[in-house]
C-alpha cells in the first residue's frame, strides 16, 4: 500500500506484476478517516466484515478488488482497476 | 473476541498512544493488574483475531494498526509526536485515530522522491498523489506485513 507521484510511476514500479487498484490520495484520506477514526476510542468494539464492507461501499469502493468476501470478489476474476 | 480480550486490546492501544511506542507485555501486565504470560496469551488471541499483529519470534507487538511498532518509510507527525505507520493507508489513519491534523513524510515508492503531505481537517494538501494497493482486500490478512 504505497504512494506514487503519478500513474507512470505506478507502472514503472509494477514492472511485470499485475496491477492492484489505484485511488487518488484524497479518496485515501476519506477512507483512512472512515476506517481508523475509532481505533483508540476507549469503548472500541470490533467491526463485523459487513460493517467494514459498508465503509468501503459508502466511499464508492465497490470494485471486486475491495470485496472482503470470497463469494463476491474472487481474486481469480480480478483485473487491474481504478476505483473512484 | 470476548469482552476481556476487547478490554485488553483497548488498554494496549491506550498505552501505545500514551507511551508513544508499543507497550511491552510487562507494561501492559502492570496496567491491567495481570501477569505477563496472561497478557501474552491475550495478545496471541488478538493477533489471531486481526486486532493487532505480533512480531514473529518475539514477545512484542509489530502493529497496532494504524501504528507501527517498528520504523517504516511512513513517518507521521501528529499530536506533537512522531509516529511510524505501517503503510500509506495507515499514515493517513494516524491523524484520523488521534482526531487531529497531521503531517506525513514518505516518498514515491517508485522513484524515491520525498513527499510531505499536510492533512488539515481530514484533507491532504496535495491532491495530485496516487495510492496503489497491490493486494486484493480478500487477501490482506494472508500476509499483513507484505500487504
Amino acid at each position: 500500500m504505497n504512494l506514487f507521484r503519478s500513474e507512470e510511476h505506478i507502472t514503472n514500479w509494477l514492472g511485470t506484476r499485475n496491477a492492484g487498484t489505484t485511488i487518488p490520495v484524497t479518496k485515501l484520506g476519506e477512507l483512512a478517516h472512515a476506517w481508523w477514526g475509532d481505533r483508540i476510542d476507549p469503548n472500541w468494539q470490533p467491526r463485523t466484515r459487513a460493517q467494514n464492507q459498508a465503509i468501503l461501499n459508502d466511499l464508492g469502493l465497490t470494485d471486486p478488488f475491495w470485496s472482503l468476501s470470497e463469494a463476491v470478489g474472487s481474486p481469480t476474476k480480478l483485473r487491474p482497476s481504478r476505483s473512484p | 473476541m470476548n469482552e476481556g480480550d476487547v478490554e485488553l486490546r483497548n488498554l494496549t492501544y491506550r498505552l501505545f498512544v500514551e507511551l508513544g511506542r508499543a507497550p511491552t507485555v510487562d507494561d501492559t501486565a502492570v496496567a491491567i493488574s495481570s501477569t505477563p504470560d496472561d497478557v501474552w496469551a491475550g495478545w496471541e488471541r488478538l493477533h489471531s483475531g486481526h486486532a493487532l499483529v505480533l512480531q514473529a519470534g518475539t514477545r512484542e507487538i509489530r502493529m497496532a494498526n494504524p501504528f507501527s511498532a517498528v520504523p517504516t518509510a511512513y513517518r507521521v507527525f501528529a499530536d506533537n509526536r512522531w509516529w511510524f505507520a505501517n503503510c500509506a493507508w495507515d499514515a493517513f489513519g494516524i491523524g484520523a485515530a488521534l482526531h487531529t491534523d497531521s503531517r506525513i513524510e514518505a516518498s514515491c515508492a517508485d522513484c524515491g522522491e520525498p513527499m510531505r503531505i499536510e492533512v488539515r481537517n481530514e484533507e491532504p494538501d496535495d491532491d495530485s498523489l496516487l495510492f496503489h494497493c497491490l493486494v486484493p482486500a480478500i487477501r490482506w490478512w494472508d500476509d499483513i506485513v507484505f500487504t
